[in-house]
């Protein structure tokens, strides 16, 4: 096999996180090698090390078989590796040839002037070459995301690259244009070329890529040949299925709807719709669970559910009354709490302290912020309280939630919004990136929530956690819910399918009464009569 | 592609009409009302009408405007490299004062006047060097850095002019004295543009190479990029830190050139108030703006700028007085106009925000 790059045990560490860890990788020259991970899994910063805008904390860099340190993009570029961003680095006002050029123009006179002539040459050539579709004279700003992204590769191309590397190269274009992608990426191994294509679409990696390698926090769990591997698979590998840590959970005792959602529809910034028609209601003392692959919508129904985004359609009751227009505000004072994906964005401010932080959502209470006043001593006092229940470590209200580690930064977050007395908890990843003694007091504390009849709502990645802690779970693919089964009596491969958007009455026709039961639950889930 | 490009033409004519109305209506206003009073003083040359038509076409208004654009084009020209390589410098104000200061002085000194100008353009530069370390190295806010590069400078010239010489105002110099091409000097009106000071012919050279510099060299593309997306810059392999630092300091020296050349014209440096720069800095700004970042368009705007000042200057002659102050705040009015309802100035996509290679 002629490896064009290896990768060869990256670890990188940030401060606080392991984005990588002991990653090996090797692609071999002429195919298209899919990095298949879900969000926050490591594939953008293993390829950053790879262009040399990261050094790796250990680990080795190996281009045509010989080791290679990177310590800027210009090293990668010159030993003949591009990479073809998912923000792309182009320059909006100047020309494509202005653009694929940069940093490296003819020149004419000594250095005096740019050869234009000469450049435009060059940029017809390459774009023949590999029969790209390109106006050498538009200006990027009135180009078609495609043809930009075109431009970017011949950037890459331009510059030498033998190997390209493209993140998330699809999440910008419409079907047609990832079609044109795809050709134009055959065109390119069938030139000799390299491609080395990050994303976290199953289908894609399975429609493009020769082989497929799947990274899950950060470690390679597994290449595999796109023939010889399935979506199930793929998807139970990147989901994984780590040691179900033992919950004891019993039976639920559920009371009444605290929350609902009716034929909800969320469109995100690019006006696509990424939630459709979902429907579904939570009851006292009850987790309803979302699974799926990242991205399939789980984010924007949750953000549309806690205020943060308003839904294009549909309707929201929150303990009986219709909260589709409310504010956040108003969320928050009548007993939503939130536990969102991202503490670092959403959870927290990062360079303020934990009493500061204790604040944040509760400004406005009687407790805390009576009168459009804060009470600093009674916020300090909440802070600590906080600190004591959750273990949050370093004890010191003081100190910046920055300092803080992952899981104890987790712990705060938990703490403060458990601490409202909330009606419903929604809880987005909420033991993502955390330490395994957290992620159990979190579900410890999850479950004791329930118990006291507190209605949750659980997203998660990963299978373990909604499928261990859920009384029903809703599997959500493209925007949908495809079908809502109880946790105990679904199987991890049937939940891999559903995940991969296997609807339940497509396959297997003798179990048509019971698919015609799911689906009838997916329209109208008023049902304990699943769990 | 072909279908493509007709889809887009229309498109991209209707937004270079949105992109350039407003300066070509400005732009058409200012010559015909000129034309209008040109024919109006022609026709009744006894009236008001007439004098104004007089003035307009005299050579003493093109000679003082040229003289009067000096400064503020040179400042336009390096606040244009500075703000297109996306480091907002609003200190050119300062770097005008310190260098008209520190011509004089080192005229006086050495008694050479190009040594004085090449002793002004150093300060300048130097100046522009302290605020570039401290915006590109230290991320200090542009603003309040150009701020500080300002009063820095309105403090320290006059001070070291009261320490050296007793008082705001130094001695006077000799001057460089005008340079006339013979034959050309002598054509009617526009001879002032071969009858003038060695600066006003330096200013054309600059606009000149700025135009140049900016459209037909790697130099000028990598300003551009740099203000507009670093990113792409800095993943093309080129330094961004680097090409603004360059820009920057740029800016210093053509701002010097200007301060310089407003000194040593006068033969003296007036310390008193706002100084002798009185505000050029600023409308240096306000014709880059209005010239759309073009050195040709700053410079056609200073122009502007200065002829209404120099005709302000001669009609106070002529006992029709116009408040200076009033002629005064033409630039900022303008520019205002041009910024608040048309918009169309382009300003440069990543101008005034720091940017640090490998930050995600």
């Amino acid at each position: 096999m002629d490896t064009a790059v290896h990768l060869d045990g990256i670890t990188k560490r940030f401060p606080g996180v392991v984005a990588n860890d002991d990653v090996d990788l090797a692609v071999e020259r002429g195919t298209v090698h899919a990095l298949l991970g879900e969000n926050g899994a490591g594939k953008t910063t293993l390829m950053n090390v790879l262009y040399g805008l990261y050094e790796p904390t250990s680990g080795r860099v190996l281009v045509d078989g010989a080791e290679r340190r990177f310590d800027s993009p210009r090293d990668a570029i010159d030993a003949g590796i591009g990479m073809i961003h998912q923000h792309f680095m182009l320059v909006d006002p100047m020309t494509v040839t202005e653009n694929i050029t940069l940093g490296n123009e003819p020149t004419k006179w000594g250095g005096l002037a740019v050869d234009r002539a000469a450049a435009r040459d060059a940029v017809v050539d390459l774009s023949e070459r590999y029969g790209f579709d390109v106006d050498p004279d538009a200006r990027i700003e009135d180009v078609s995301v495609g043809e930009q992204q075109r431009v970017e590769i011949l950037k890459a191309l331009y510059r030498g690259a033998d190997v390209l590397i493209l993140d998330e190269p699809t999440a910008v274009l419409t079907p047609q244009e990832v079609e044109e992608l795809f050709e134009v990426l055959e065109e390119l191994t069938a030139q000799g070329k390299t491609i080395i294509f990050i994303t976290h679409k199953l289908g894609e990696a399975m429609r493009a890529a020769d082989e497929i390698t799947v990274l899950r926090d950060g470690r390679n769990v597994g290449t595999v040949e796109a023939d010889g591997t399935n979506r199930e698979d793929l998807a139970e590998l990147m989901v994984g299925r780590e040691v179900l840590l033992d919950v004891d959970r019993p039976p639920a005792e559920t009371g009444d709807v605290v929350a609902a959602a009716s034929n909800l529809a969320v469109e995100d910034d690019r006006g696509v719709r990424v939630v459709d028609d979902v429907s579904f209601d939570v009851r006292e003392g009850e987790v309803f669970g979302i699974a799926g692959v990242d991205g399939n919508g789980q984010s924007e129904l949750i953000e549309a559910l806690t205020g943060l985004t308003s839904p294009e359609a549909g309707r929201i009751e929150f303990l009986g009354e219709d909260i589709t227009g409310s504010s956040r505000r108003q969320r928050i004072e009548s007993g939503m709490a939130y536990i969102p994906q991202d503490r670092q964005e959403r959870g927290l401010v990062m360079n303020f302290d934990l009493v500061e932080n204790a604040l944040l959502g509760s400004q406005h209470s009687p407790e805390l912020g009576p009168n459009g006043r804060i009470d600093w001593p009674a916020t300090r006092d909440h802070a600590e309280s906080i600190i004591e229940e959750y273990d949050v470590r370093p004890p010191n209200p003081d100190s910046t939630s920055e300092s803080l580690s992952g899981g104890n930064q987790q712990k705060f977050i938990v703490g403060r919004e458990f601490s409202r007395e909330p009606e419903l908890v929604v809880a987005a990843h909420p033991t993502r990136g955390v330490d395994v003694g957290s992620i159990e007091f979190i579900h410890e504390r999850l479950l004791e929530l329930r118990k006291e009849g507190v209605a949750i709502v659980l997203i998660s990645s990963k299978l373990e956690e909604v499928q261990g802690l859920s009384d029903r779970l809703a599997v959500m693919y493209e925007g949908e819910f495809i079908d809502v089964v109880d946790p105990a009596g679904t199987t991890e491969e049937e939940l891999g399918l559903l995940m991969a958007g296997e609807r339940p009455d497509e396959d297997a026709p003798d179990q048509a009464g019971q698919s015609a039961a799911h689906t009838e639950s997916t329209d109208a889930p008023n049902g304990g009569e699943h769990a | 592609m072909s279908e493509a490009s007709e889809e887009t033409e229309p498109a991209s004519e209707t937004e270079f009409l949105e992109r350039y109305s407003m300066r070509v209506m400005t732009a058409g206003v200012t010559v015909a009302a000129v034309l209008a009073l040109l024919v109006g003083g022609w026709l009744f040359p006894d009236t008001i009408v007439g004098t104004f038509a007089d003035v307009i076409s005299s050579e003493n208004t093109l000679s003082a405007a040229l003289r009067l654009s000096v400064p503020i084009a040179f400042a336009a020209l390096g606040g244009i490299f500075s703000e297109k390589s996306g480091v907002i410098n609003i200190g050119l104000e300062g770097l005008l004062i310190i260098s008209a200061f520190t011509a004089i002085y080192v005229t006086e000194v050495t008694g050479g006047v190009w040594i004085g100008f090449g002793g002004g353009v150093l300060a300048s530069t130097l100046l522009a060097l302290l605020f570039a370390i401290v915006t590109i190295e230290f991320r200090a806010d542009q603003i309040i850095a150009g701020l500080a590069v300002w009063l820095i400078a309105l403090g320290l010239a006059p001070f070291a002019s009261q320490v050296i010489y007793g008082g705001p105002n130094t001695p006077t110099v000799p001057t460089p004295g005008a340079i006339s091409v013979p034959v050309l000097a002598d054509i009617p009106f526009f001879g002032a543009l071969f009858s003038a000071s060695p600066s006003v012919y330096l200013l054309f050279v600059a606009v000149g190479l700025s135009w140049y510099v900016f459209e037909r060299t790697t130099f000028g593309r990598w300003v551009r990029a740099s203000g507009e997306n670093p990113k792409a810059l800095d993943t093309a392999g080129v330094s961004v830190a680097r090409v603004r630092y360059a820009a920057v300091l740029l800016s210093g020296v053509l701002a010097g050139m200007g301060g310089s050349a407003l000194s040593l014209d006068l033969g003296q440096f007036t310390g008193n108030g706002p100084t002798m720069v009185n505000g050029k800095g600023f409308i240096a700004i306000v014709a880059y703006l209005f010239g759309n970042y073009n050195p040709i368009g700053a410079f056609l705007s200073t122009m502007l700028f200065a002829g209404l000042d120099a005709m302000q200057t001669v009609l106070q002659l002529q006992g029709i007085g116009i408040p200076r102050q009033l002629i005064r705040i033409t630039p900022f009015v303008v520019v205002i106009i041009v910024l608040a309802l048309v918009g169309r100035t382009r300003i440069p996509e990543a101008a005034g925000e720091h940017y640090e290679s490998g930050e995600e």
